[in-house]
């Protein structure tokens, strides 16, 4: 199959005429029609490897497959405040300048271990900061807990953020996902109170 | 009879609208109902109602625009993607705050009818009788049995939906089939009553979602997708139910895009003789006339109208001979919630999307309590299951990740309080003439705000929520207390108070305005106070008793 035949069946597959991509060869630019921000295709492939780093095809389609990075951009383009949106653009920067620095590579060339790793870092230290700031918050009078020196920018922790809150958010109302991973009924048509359920795992 | 001219003029087609518009259709009087804003068809104009949530571009959400564009709905929960057409323009419909006033409106036909959230609760006589008791404000005109058999009525053609509690404070009604609890809420409804020894109740929520058919509407499907309009007609609307009841007749002629800007008033009979209607659409201005005129623009636009009208009379406007017309503005204060966790129960779930939740009714200042507030509140809740959203420690992204999003979390409990709000002579709406709307027309002004009673109200309503919820042994429970303003619980009541006396009321037991008899308010406007309860079924029973009545002296010719 050619791309565009890819991005027609998926186009298909996730619904919504939002999502389509226009049908324009240009590298340069985004695929999504964006009004309020400027994305390279550059830029909108690293925001593809995150979500398939967040959401990764396994046995399922992950995130590039159900066009997620197009959702989270789409999202971004009408949904989020100025500020958040040059946040965006540039904490994407520095997470491409971090790759780098802590892994002499782009983000696309480390192997997913390493995505994962990276990007769960990110994650350790935004939670570290939350906590701290919740410590600060519940003991106004105590001397405020230390916030540790960060790796990672407040702009870039604000791009991760965005992009794996959108990329849930489009995975978990996707059609794909509503139709074959936990079945969406529009019409349930009755109320079962009490219904039995076999966890697969527990998750906690 | 000339065209322009009916027996009837039922101002508004929200659900007391509706309700009149359909008795006194029924009763045989050409009427005729006029609405502000658009038409909405039943089922063909519920746009939305039948999409799939990834068919939304923003999976529901708000853009920036909306919320430029909204700039009060904003403040909360309505604005959003699924149902924006269903709420007025901000733009279009200016108000002015003098204190913060959430006023989130429904301008087309069907009003807010269309979103209510159909909770269904009657009033007791704690609540008729809780002015005169207190000494505040004015004694409500009725008492419950003057109203239950009303109750009655309603609740048979609206259809409500629940379960005979027996409880004094919670008078039961002709209730279809109720809702099922889920298994999480039935064991904590047993375990509340243990633990406070039957003084607190946690019920199933009583709701205008029919559960069997009902005159040929189906039954609920369990979509919970009712603000979006139900193509099954299974929550009581204008559209569903009042509207075709009424058309059946052959006796109702609607209008939309027709801004009542004043009632014309005859100083010679001493009463309406029609109504100035503004056209929305042409901006040109007619009149209609008709022997008997039903109010029901809803609470702040009902004061509007009156104090537009007969102003070379009263300079007030027609029934502010008493000074309280615009006055006694109340609503229920919320934005007080708890949340926790249930531990267990992990082998259960539920199906379907229950468009109800659980009731806890009043519980304070009863059976000789004396708190350091007066009146009382209730809450409203649910438990269920956690999806996506839960942290799954070390399990944040990835394959792990993304099976984990397709199990259900933890089971959850979370309740919001509803808080009766006292009738204040200085919480009002006025007309602020140096503001205008998209027809030119003076905007209201309102100036309310929640006061000691509420706010000391409030404490309660948040240590009680924790303390219910660690009593019935959930864990790591959560309280917020936020926004104590008014507006929010869009249950806008008191600007036209029934009362006993000309001198202290606007409105006679019986709904008529005391200047002009044949003039019937019967929407939240004429609530002398507000209890707890959610209003609407103690609208529709109190205008199917005014018309009834309004018909009768028609009939008799003393009005």
């Amino acid at each position: 199959m050619d791309r565009r035949t890819v991005i027609k069946n998926l186009a298909l597959i996730i619904g919504g005429a939002a999502l389509l991509p226009a049908c324009s060869q240009d590298k340069a630019k985004s695929k999504v029609a964006l009004k309020n921000i400027d994305i390279t295709a550059d830029q909108e492939q690293l925001i593809g490897d995150v979500a398939e780093t967040i959401i990764p095809k396994t046995t399922t389609p992950g995130a590039k497959d159900l066009q997620l990075h197009l959702f989270v951009l789409k999202m971004l383009d009408d949904c989020y405040k100025k500020e958040d949106q040059q946040a965006f653009v540039t904490g994407m920067g520095h997470f491409a300048d971090q790759s780098k620095k802590l892994y002499s590579k782009t983000f696309d060339q480390l192997d997913a271990k390493t995505r994962e790793a990276f990007l769960l870092d990110i994650e350790q230290e935004g939670k570290a900061e939350e906590a701290a700031a919740q410590k600060n918050g519940d003991k106004k009078d105590a001397a405020p807990a230390t916030i540790p020196a960060g790796k990672y920018s407040p702009e870039l922790k604000k791009f991760y953020s965005i992009v794996k809150r959108q990329t849930i958010n489009g995975y978990t109302n996707s059609k794909y996902f509503m139709t074959n991973i936990v079945v969406y009924e529009l019409v349930p048509g009755r109320y079962n109170a009490h219904f039995p359920y076999k966890q697969n795992k527990q998750y906690k | 009879m000339s065209a322009n001219t009916y027996d009837a003029i039922v101002i508004g087609s929200g659900i007391s609208g509706g309700w009149a518009a359909k008795e006194l259709t029924q009763k045989g009087l050409k009427t005729i109902m006029l609405e502000r804003g658009r038409n909405i068809e039943h089922i063909k104009d519920y746009v939305n109602a039948t999409k799939d949530p990834w068919e939304f571009p923003h999976r529901g959400g708000r853009t920036q625009k909306m919320i430029d564009d909204y700039p009060v709905l904003k403040r909360d929960y309505p604005l959003n993607e699924t149902n924006l057409d269903y709420w007025a323009s901000d733009k279009d419909s200016p108000y002015t705050e003098i204190k913060r006033f959430d006023w989130f409106r429904g301008y087309h036909v069907g009003g807010r009818s269309l979103m209510w959230g159909r909770q269904s609760y009657r009033w007791a006589d704690v609540d008729f009788e809780a002015n005169l008791k207190d000494g505040i404000a004015v004694d409500w005109p009725i008492r419950y049995k003057d109203i239950a058999p009303w109750y009655s009525y309603a609740e048979q053609f609206a259809g409500i939906s629940g379960n005979k509690d027996g409880l004094p404070i919670l008078p039961d009604g002709d209730f279809m089939p109720p809702m099922e609890m889920n298994v999480v809420e039935k064991d904590v409804s047993k375990r509340l009553k243990e633990f406070y020894k039957e003084a607190r109740h946690m019920i199933i929520g009583r709701t205008a979602n029919i559960t069997v058919p009902h005159n040929n509407r189906t039954n609920c499907q369990y979509r919970n997708k009712c603000w979006l309009g139900c193509p099954f007609g299974a929550y009581f609307s204008t559209q569903s139910a009042t509207l075709p009841a009424a058309m059946a007749t052959g006796n109702l002629t609607v209008r939309p895009w027709s801004i009542v800007t004043k009632i014309l008033y005859d100083k010679d009979t001493k009463k309406a003789k029609g109504v100035e209607v503004l056209d929305a659409e042409t901006n040109k201005t007619y009149e209609y006339f008709a022997k008997i005129v039903f109010v029901n623009a809803s609470t702040i636009n009902s004061a509007w109208i009156l104090m537009n009208s007969a102003t070379d009379v009263w300079e007030g406007g027609l029934g502010s001979s008493s000074g309280e017309l615009g006055h006694n503005l109340m609503d229920h204060h919320l934005n007080v919630s708890a949340y926790g966790r249930i531990e267990g129960y992990e082998d259960k779930y539920y199906f379907g999307r229950r468009a109800n939740g659980f009731y806890i009714p009043r519980y304070r200042n009863l059976n000789g309590e004396k708190r350091d507030y007066i009146r009382g509140f209730g809450y409203q809740g649910s438990a269920s299951r956690e999806g996506w959203s839960r942290d799954i420690a070390e399990l944040n992204i990835g394959g792990a990740f993304k099976d984990a999003l397709t199990e259900p979390g933890s089971w959850h409990i979370g309740m919001g309080a509803f808080g009766e709000t006292l009738p204040y002579h200085d919480n009002k709406v006025t007309i602020d003439k140096t503001k205008k709307d998209k027809w030119g027309l003076p905007v209201v002004a309102i100036d309310a705000e929640l006061k000691a009673n509420e706010l000391k109200m409030r404490i309660d309503m948040e240590k009680d929520g924790k303390e219910m919820l660690e009593a019935i042994g959930a864990k790591e429970v959560q309280t917020s207390s936020t926004n104590p303003f008014l507006g929010r619980g869009i249950h806008e009541m008191g600007t036209a108070r029934m009362g006993r006396d000309p001198k202290t009321s606007v409105l006679n037991q019986w709904n008529q305005v005391w200047d002009a008899k044949n003039v019937f308010v019967t929407d939240g406007s004429c609530m002398t106070s507000a209890a707890c309860q959610n209003p609407s079924l103690t609208y529709m029973a109190l205008t199917a008793r005014a018309a009834n009545y309004a018909v009768d002296a028609l009939k008799k010719g003393e009005i």
